[in-house]
């Protein structure tokens, strides 16, 4: 790393010696790294800043020079594709595009509005001839309201993770973000152009106008293309799994330099191309391969944000500044009016068409978060002197807005947010029943929410992803790996939980009937004050997370660890509480084994009564047998099954047992003859209907196809198990049967 | 699909589900077509397999208590009517609503009616009251698996502590609704349904 900075050193001071301060550069900043973790993203944009000045003041104080500036080659053709990838690869997609018109209405006319107004009303301020500023053109002005109208909303993101944001929030401001760089850039080019052109005619407008859509669009095409391209080669990449992740980001650099060669939107491509592998490669590609693209993308955008951030602290130190209070105060000035009145009137607007309308909060938060950064930072550094005899003004400009917007409005912004979130209900201290009851209302809601399928189905997103099913996933994706991380997940506590109940018996991580039973009479003492604020800790520590739709884009972190630990130990939990069901209420038809063949899922432990039991029900003599040998052959099966199974054999297999372990109550209490008085003849009867559906064709199934949740709907020509119309049911499942101390003979 | 769901929903039915639920005639016909798209085999009604298919639920920690409160006592099929007036539970409260008919019977999307489902969805043995087994279950449900059970035994001692006032140690709906009268249970069980 310190070579790559020697390097640019060099080629900005003409071949000048290393600057032996540059060798502690790339060391300095990690240990800052480690205490970095603990300071929120907004701090750290300021400190790195802060780490930047200080350089930049060592280097000054040392060499009485500017120090070197970033080269606008390198922070195009390295610093920025990095963290546009990062952010394409991340992006939800689904949400992404069902908010599609609104984010590209911000983006766009957002960002034209505000360049455009920015770059009128500072004319008009430079007209006024007290600021010595009147050799400012325009065009130059125009061209600076482009640039600096390219919000960089990463640091809002930051925000948005401990607030529990409105998703749709999220996904405009981030949407935003992308789609306004490439249209910054646009803009940019295209007045620069202007300003070089001596005489600007009506048909060079509309040729800008033009430009942009060719520049836009042909920017995604060429993305899309290189994604399939990318997805086609990892097809065939399951005996390299090593290069894997090399494919990703070549495909995606080489998009993005393709696209900047046709003079294309190397943004959009980039951005094109991420989404467009994300959604195939992913599947393609062997789980350690997954891990290693994600985080070493996150490693990359980090680097080069953080470097950029430090440049900007270097670069502001120096001789290349000229201070002009009035141009730099009405650039402040102008830029946060223009945001608000931006946001306001776009808002109204748009929500008329929206489904669910902007708040008044939700706006505050895009105006408020329009931090700039890095894109405009670099863009004014792009600025040819010879056009632009004022450059210097317009770089302290520019810094000063950076500044400003990073350092105070990125602070203030959360407790902006939270001061308008305050209910008017005054707040006492607060029970320690409350966190429980909150959350469980907030997973009621999550719940039901989940069931309306709250986003609902929208056309044309159907008619691509039948298009997406029959042709391209047969094209592009190999087969037989679908994938998802929740189901490798739950796989792999299959197998450890296989290995462990074959080892030790049953281990369960259910209350005891005992210790829930265990109950002293009388009063319940007053807890003091610190036992409850113990209570209220471990509480808010230990109660589940609310499954969030979207997870919230972090540059520094993937947040899939939490949610998926939960998700992991919900899952262990409902798979105890279906064996405790089923080793207590004695199932039949789950230990009936497919006619065919040994191989079975890992259903029960080991060590259960069931074989006896069926030998002594079982009228099928035939399927008895296996059934032993089988349990051995179980856990064995289990691990020879392929690392990633299908979602659809989780599903099922959640499912088959759920409807057994409702048709053993049944049976018991049949047998035991008691409730409804019902023969036994009728048992052998039912019994085989239900198990063969179950169990045949999901092993004969070589393929489980590719699983988005929608498919899984489709995915069902499976012998569905229809409950017996003949048995009653008798108590509800799961828990009720859990909980009822046990006294049978199982 | 829309055409497809307004075929076989009748508008009469329509009609009864809007006065029963209060959704709108859009919101009916959206939300059959997903009852129809979890609907596998397709006969007009949903069991708890198809409910279980849904994958969110499944991670969901109180995905079985959500399933069970769609089904009515005693039944595994549910059908659209049933659905529907289990959702109606969660739509929200218009201010309009307030000042309409006393006499009528309460809508279902009333404060009380909510509050009442997600007592239903504590207590199992629908005996009114919530005992301290019941609330360890769903505690227990809710909670990682770092908590102890005395710690959760005495965590959910107190909560019943906090609510119980005629010091049954357990949790009758009046309590309830008394402890939760500060919680803005309005805006806590609504869902924004699509238009």
């Amino acid at each position: 790393m310190h070579l790559f900075l020697k390097f640019l050193c060099e080629t900005v001071h003409g071949g000048r010696g290393g600057y032996p301060q540059f060798f502690s550069l790339p060391r300095c900043h990690l240990p800052f790294r480690r205490s970095l973790q603990t300071t929120t993203t907004e701090t750290k944009h300021c400190l790195l800043i802060l780490v930047g000045l200080l350089l930049g003041g060592i280097i000054f104080g040392a060499e009485e020079k500017s120090p070197p500036v970033m080269n606008s080659d390198v922070f195009f053709l390295y610093l920025l594709p990095p963290i546009v990838l990062d952010a394409g690869y991340f992006m939800p997609t689904r949400l992404f595009f069902e908010n599609f018109g609104t984010i590209f209405w911000y983006a766009v006319v957002g960002t034209l509005w505000n360049a455009i107004g920015i770059g009128i009303s500072l004319f008009g301020i430079c007209q006024i001839s007290a600021f010595g500023l009147t050799d400012i053109t325009l065009l130059q002005n125009l061209l600076f309201g482009s640039l600096i109208s390219a919000v960089d909303p990463v640091a809002v993101l930051a925000v948005f993770e401990n607030i529990h944001v409105n998703e749709q929030l999220y996904i405009l401001v981030f949407g935003e973000s992308l789609l306004n760089d490439a249209i910054t850039v646009v803009l940019y080019n295209l007045f620069k152009s202007f300003c070089q052109m001596r005489t600007i005619q009506v048909i060079d407008i509309f040729a800008g106008i033009a430009n942009f859509f060719i520049v836009g669009i042909g920017g995604v095409l060429i993305g899309i293309l290189l994604g399939f391209v990318a997805a086609f080669t990892t097809r065939f990449t399951h005996k390299i799994r090593v290069i894997e992740p090399l494919f990703v980001f070549l495909y995606s650099y080489l998009s993005y330099i393709t696209a900047e060669m046709f003079h294309l939107s190397g943004i959009m491509a980039i951005t094109a191309c991420a989404m467009t592998m994300n959604k195939y490669v992913e599947e393609n590609v062997s789980q350690k391969s997954y891990t290693t693209i994600k985080y070493f993308m996150k490693m990359l955008s980090s680097v080069s944000e953080t470097l950029i951030f430090i440049f900007m602290g270097v670069s502001t130190v120096g001789k290349n500044h000229e201070w002009n209070w009035a141009f730099v105060s009405f650039t402040l000035l102008f830029c946060l009016i223009w945001r608000a009145l931006g946001v306001f009137v776009l808002t109204q607007i748009i929500n008329v068409f929206r489904t669910i309308p902007l708040t008044f909060k939700d706006q505050f938060i895009i105006a408020y978060g329009g931090l700039r950064g890095a894109i405009c930072f670099s863009l004014v550094f792009l600025l040819p002197p010879s056009v632009f005899p004022r450059k210097k003004l317009f770089i302290t400009a520019v810094i000063v807005v950076i500044f400003f917007t990073v350092f105070i409005q990125g602070i203030t912004i959360r407790p902006l947010v939270e001061f308008l979130d305050v209910k008017r209900s005054n707040k006492k201290q607060p029970a320690v029943s409350e966190e429980i009851y909150n959350r469980f209302f907030d997973h009621v809601k999550t719940g039901i929410e989940d069931v309306c399928g709250h986003w609902g189905h929208n056309f044309w997103r159907d008619k691509f992803k039948k298009f997406d099913n029959k042709y391209l996933r047969r094209l592009l994706i190999r087969e037989n790996q679908p994938k998802s991380s929740i189901v490798s997940l739950y796989k792999k506590l299959e197998i450890k939980h296989a290995i462990e109940m074959a080892e030790s018996g049953m281990i369960s991580k259910v209350p005891s009937s005992v210790s829930l039973s265990e109950y002293h009479e009388g009063k319940i003492k007053p807890l003091s004050p610190t036992e409850m604020e113990n209570m209220r800790e471990i509480l808010t520590k230990n109660l589940y997370q609310i499954r969030h739709r979207t997870m919230s884009y972090n540059r520094h972190s993937l947040a899939a660890d939490a949610n998926e630990k939960q998700a992991k130990e919900i899952l262990i939990r409902r798979r105890h509480s279906f064996r405790e069901s089923l080793r207590k209420t004695n199932s039949l038809s789950r230990e009936r084994p497919a006619a065919a063949n040994t191989k079975r899922f890992l259903s029960l432990p080991k060590n259960t009564k069931l074989p006896e039991k069926l030998r002594v029900r079982n009228k099928t003599s035939s399927r008895v047998g296996d059934s032993s040998d089988s349990e051995m052959d179980a856990t064995t099966t289990v691990l020879n099954l392929r690392p990633r199974a299908g979602k659809i054999l989780r599903e099922q297999r959640l499912r088959q047992q759920r409807p057994p372990s409702e048709f053993s109550m049944e049976w018991k209490n049949e047998v035991d003859g008691s409730q409804n008085g019902r023969g036994e003849q009728q048992e052998p009867g039912s019994l085989p209907q239900p198990s063969i559906g179950f169990r045949q064709p999901l092993l004969t199934r070589p393929r489980f196809g590719t699983l988005s949740r929608e498919d899984l709907t489709a995915d069902h020509g499976l012998a569905r198990p229809v409950p017996p119309p003949r048995l009653v049911r008798q108590a509800s499942q799961g828990e009720r049967q859990r909980s009822k101390p046990e006294n049978q003979p199982y | 699909m829309g055409s497809r769901a307004s075929t076989l929903l009748r508008d009469e039915e329509i009609e009864e589900i809007k006065k029963e639920t209060g959704f709108s005639h859009s919101q009916i016909t959206r939300l059959y077509s997903r009852f129809t798209s979890l609907d596998k085999g397709e006969n007009g009604t949903l069991s708890r397999e198809d409910f279980q298919r849904i994958p969110e639920l499944a991670i969901n920690p109180l995905g079985d208590r959500i399933i069970n409160a769609f089904f009515p006592e005693g039944e595994d099929q549910v059908n659209f009517r049933g659905f529907m007036r289990t959702l109606a539970h969660f739509r929200p409260i218009e201010d309009n609503e307030k000042s309409k008919d006393q006499n009528g019977p309460e809508p279902l999307n009333s404060r009380s009616n909510k509050l009442h489902f997600a007592f239903r969805l504590y207590d199992l043995d629908k005996d009114d009251k919530i005992s301290r087994d019941e609330l360890l279950q769903v505690l227990r449900m809710m909670v990682g698996v770092n908590i102890s059970d005395e710690q959760l035994g005495s965590i959910a001692d107190r909560t019943i502590q906090e609510a119980d006032q005629d010091g049954d140690c357990a949790i009758s709906f009046a309590e309830f609704v008394k402890v939760l009268e500060k919680v803005d249970v309005e805006q806590k069980m609504s869902i924004r349904f699509l238009h």
